[in-house]
């Protein structure tokens, strides 16, 4: 299965491509500074090809990169410390900004968390819509991911194609939700609202014709011969480095560790669906290409499975003291009304308690902390941010690289700095 | 799994399915050696800080608020309000460490630490500890020794401050609202 | 279809309408009829305004969630290039127009401040949703409460994110702004308090 590293103290372990000290900054050494003409470039944070503000600090040795400090931080938002402000309920809105691409696997793990410490079930239908828009975001995440790394890399008209599929994908985001983006659909116990009427004929077209457009877009880049110059055999990560520097999804199946969060700890109904999960052994960009291509195909299977079987019922469970209970019941019952004014001004409460629940987010194992003091807000909340530890792998990546290497490096590690910086 | 060989182990604790482990600061890399080693958690998954200043102060643990969980079918059987349980210092650290193994196998490693009380490193235990460490250093003000590169990471170089910090205000602005005039 | 000109209406000033929007708010605001008397334009600045409007270069600018809207309205569905802008320059030395989208945290804000600066005159800024507008929902220590604290912003575009039809929205508004003769912001007023 998977690769265990062990070790004698103080080495990381033979063959490690790892840089030290620091496992996450290439140093130029002494002499080489001295003796070479290094050029120290600032790939600041505003720049066309880093998928946001990421600041990298490369020197360089002609077109060999010697030294590589990756700066983040560009786009902190507190994120962390805003939602210790907020009840429960009105917290849930942020999760969903932190990774942009993937918004509605940030916002399932903290209710997930928030629904560990409360101990309720939610019902077959909320927890089998939650898995199909999952996956619609996992193939939202990966088309906007494979439009912007064609782009950088010069295959630009992918980008009009990969942007025109997003569209359709966000359609049925905002049939079902409201809002193309951030629909914040998922509350503590199930759903917000029922499905409404026409969003399952809607993804069923959408089911059917993706998987023909997907292939579209492989001709264009799988057998290019510029594309595999670009990408094959660069940014080299190997199994053992990948565990050990905290890699995950994508990152880490492209260098042959077979580890998928839905596979493994099965959560939501993944547990009942068939699908296969790509791995690939090389551990260059290339690989990760094929497996994020590979991954749309799988989430369009998982999605038609989710429609065939999507159970019916209630969306919500009825746990009046954290779920509102349906306006009807407010005129005929005392008990109800007490619960919806409680629940509207102070908050529902969330028992004393720590839980951390990791879920697979399109750039892999998105973790949520929560600490509950059993008050209507939460006392700590922490994210698990995947692109936060993928930048750590940059430097390894970029071991022997050139200039030219680093945008596909870095565009392939998929990172969101909302992620990174939360 | 048994953690009774853990080196520096003060508690084992479970609670909502997971195991929680508190140890010594002073033995923490040889736990987390031992863990790494012996025991096969080999992906370190997040370093989480924890500041509980004001804990059991604020609004009590209500109706619903009791560690082992809540009976909705007893409601009488739980007390009604309740301060939540100490806790032993002011701050926590919290290693998430993951077995790769089938099944897998997750548990926490915890320590416990006063203000400006330092921390050793993992990071040659987990490499990836590196900026998770320099986070809580940054966030929390919790002194990594050993890190060979401990500066600030996500708020700016000259930053004064530990943001995170309970007593660190939200800050913002006042938000003026039209009725008011 | 014939597309009727601002001139069939009996007003002057020369814009593109399509057939059933009126005047745009800013000649309804200033009045029609008094649009030159108002701002005394000549003949020439009218020309070039309507030359700045038609090919605005935006800068590439994008920071969060709102940068996907923004990068959505270059995509086929939400075309910009029938404005003329889809030359989204990397350069802020060629570029006409910020597109702040986003937000903008506090360690940010000097390097958005330079790129305002190097660009040249004129220039516009549009600040795309509510985190840059006001800060958004992060009234915190981390977020710059609205981008018009350091830079002076033309047109504000509510949304969290704005669909790119509020964006586009925003964007025409801009031209309207422009082809009516109002200057830039920097001109008309400052950064905010």
């Amino acid at each position: 299965m998977a690769v265990v590293a062990r070790n004698q103290p103080g080495v990381i372990y033979e063959g490690t491509r790892i840089p030290s000290p620091i496992p996450s900054m290439l140093v130029v050494p002494p002499e080489v500074r001295e003796s070479d003409d290094i050029l120290t470039v600032n790939f600041g944070p505003n720049h066309p090809s880093t998928h946001g503000v990421l600041r990298l600090v490369v020197d360089l040795d002609g077109e060999d990169v010697v030294g590589l400090n990756a700066l983040v931080g560009y786009l902190h938002t507190g994120f962390e410390k805003n939602m210790e402000h907020k009840t429960w309920w009105k917290a849930i809105t942020y999760p969903e900004r932190i990774d942009y691409l993937a918004f509605q696997a940030n916002e399932y793990a903290f209710v997930a968390a928030i629904e560990k410490l409360l101990d309720i079930e939610t019902p077959p239908k909320a927890t089998w819509m939650r898995t199909l828009l999952l996956e619609l975001n996992r193939i939202h995440s990966h088309l906007i991911w494979l439009g912007t790394a064609a782009l950088e890399l010069g295959a630009i008209s992918l980008l009009w194609y990969c942007f025109n599929a997003r569209d359709l994908v966000l359609d049925l985001f905002e049939l079902v939700g409201g809002t193309r983006m951030h629909t914040r659909y998922f509350q503590a116990g199930g759903l917000a609202e029922d499905v409404p009427r026409g969003f399952f004929t809607e993804c069923r077209k959408f089911a059917d014709t993706f998987p023909s457009t997907i292939d579209q877009y492989e001709t264009l880049l799988t057998n290019q011969k510029i594309w595999l110059e670009r990408t094959k055999g660069i940014g080299l990560l190997s199994a053992a480095d990948a565990i050990a520097l905290g890699q995950s999804g994508p990152v880490l199946r492209a260098s042959g560790v077979d580890w998928d969060l839905r596979k493994a700890e099965p959560y939501l109904a993944y547990g009942e669906l068939d699908f296969d999960v790509p791995v690939y052994e090389n551990g260059d960009v290339y690989d990760r290409y094929l497996i994020r291509v590979d991954e749309m195909r799988e989430s369009v299977r998982i999605v038609d499975q989710c429609l065939e079987g999507m159970p019916s019922g209630p969306w919500i469970t009825d746990d009046r003291k954290v779920v509102l209970p349906p306006r009807h019941e407010l005129h005929t019952s005392m008990e109800s009304l007490i619960h919806h004014f409680k629940i509207v001004t102070e908050g529902y409460r969330v028992p004393e308690g720590e839980v951390y629940v990791t879920v697979e987010s399109p750039r892999g194992e998105f973790g949520c902390y929560v600490v509950s003091d059993g008050g209507p807000k939460p006392w700590r909340v922490k994210f698990r941010a995947p692109s936060f530890v993928a930048l750590e792998a940059t430097a390894t990546c970029m071991t022997d690289a050139l200039v030219a290497d680093m945008i596909a490096i870095v565009g392939s590690l998929d990172t969101v700095m909302g992620e990174v910086d939360r | 799994m048994t953690f009774d060989g853990l080196p520096g182990l003060v508690e084992a604790r479970e609670s909502f399915g997971e195991t929680t482990l508190v140890v010594d600061p002073a033995r923490l890399v040889e736990a987390a050696r031992h863990l790494r080693d012996e025991l096969g958690f080999s992906f370190l998954s997040d370093i989480t800080p924890t500041d509980y200043l004001g804990w059991g102060e604020g609004s009590a643990a209500g109706y619903y608020g009791t560690a082992s969980g809540r009976d909705i079918n007893a409601p009488g059987s739980q007390a009604l309000a309740r301060t939540p349980a100490p806790k032993p210092k002011r701050f926590s650290m919290s290693y998430h460490l993951l077995a790769l193994t089938s099944p897998p196998a997750r548990v926490r490693l915890q320590v416990w630490l006063d203000d400006g009380e330092p921390v050793p490193s993992v990071i040659e235990v987990w490499p990836t500890a590196d900026w998770h460490e320099r986070e809580a250093w940054d966030m929390m003000g919790i002194p990594v020794t050993g890190h060979p590169n401990l500066v600030r990471i996500l708020m700016d170089d000259d930053w004064d401050g530990h943001p995170l910090r309970k007593d660190y205000p939200i800050g913002g602005e006042p938000v003026r609202f039209s009725g008011e005039e | 279809m014939a597309v009727k000109r601002l001139k069939d209406y009996g007003l002057k000033s020369e814009r593109l309408l399509w057939p059933t929007k009126g005047p745009g708010v800013f000649e309804q605001e200033l009045g029609v009829e008094d649009l030159e008397q108002k701002l005394m334009l000549t003949t020439l600045e009218r020309a070039v305004a309507w030359s700045q409007s038609k090919s605005m270069w935006p800068d590439q600018f994008g920071l969060s969630c709102c940068a996907m809207e923004m990068i959505a309205i270059v995509g086929s569905r939400y075309d910009i290039a029938r404005f003329g802008m889809e030359a989204f320059r990397a350069s802020p030395r060629q570029a006409d127009l910020l597109i702040v989208s986003g937000r903008v945290s506090h360690k940010m804000a000097a390097p958005l401040r330079q790129i305002y600066d190097q660009m040249l005159e004129p220039k516009w800024v549009i600040a795309m949703g509510a985190c840059a507008s006001s800060g958004g929902m992060f009234n915190n220590y981390a977020v710059l409460q609205g981008v018009d604290k350091i830079v002076p912003v033309d047109i504000h575009v509510p949304g969290c994110p704005p669909r790119p039809e509020g964006l586009l929205e925003g964007i025409i508004r801009l031209h309207e702004k422009v082809v009516a003769g109002v200057p830039p912001a920097y001109e008309i007023r400052g950064v905010a308090e």
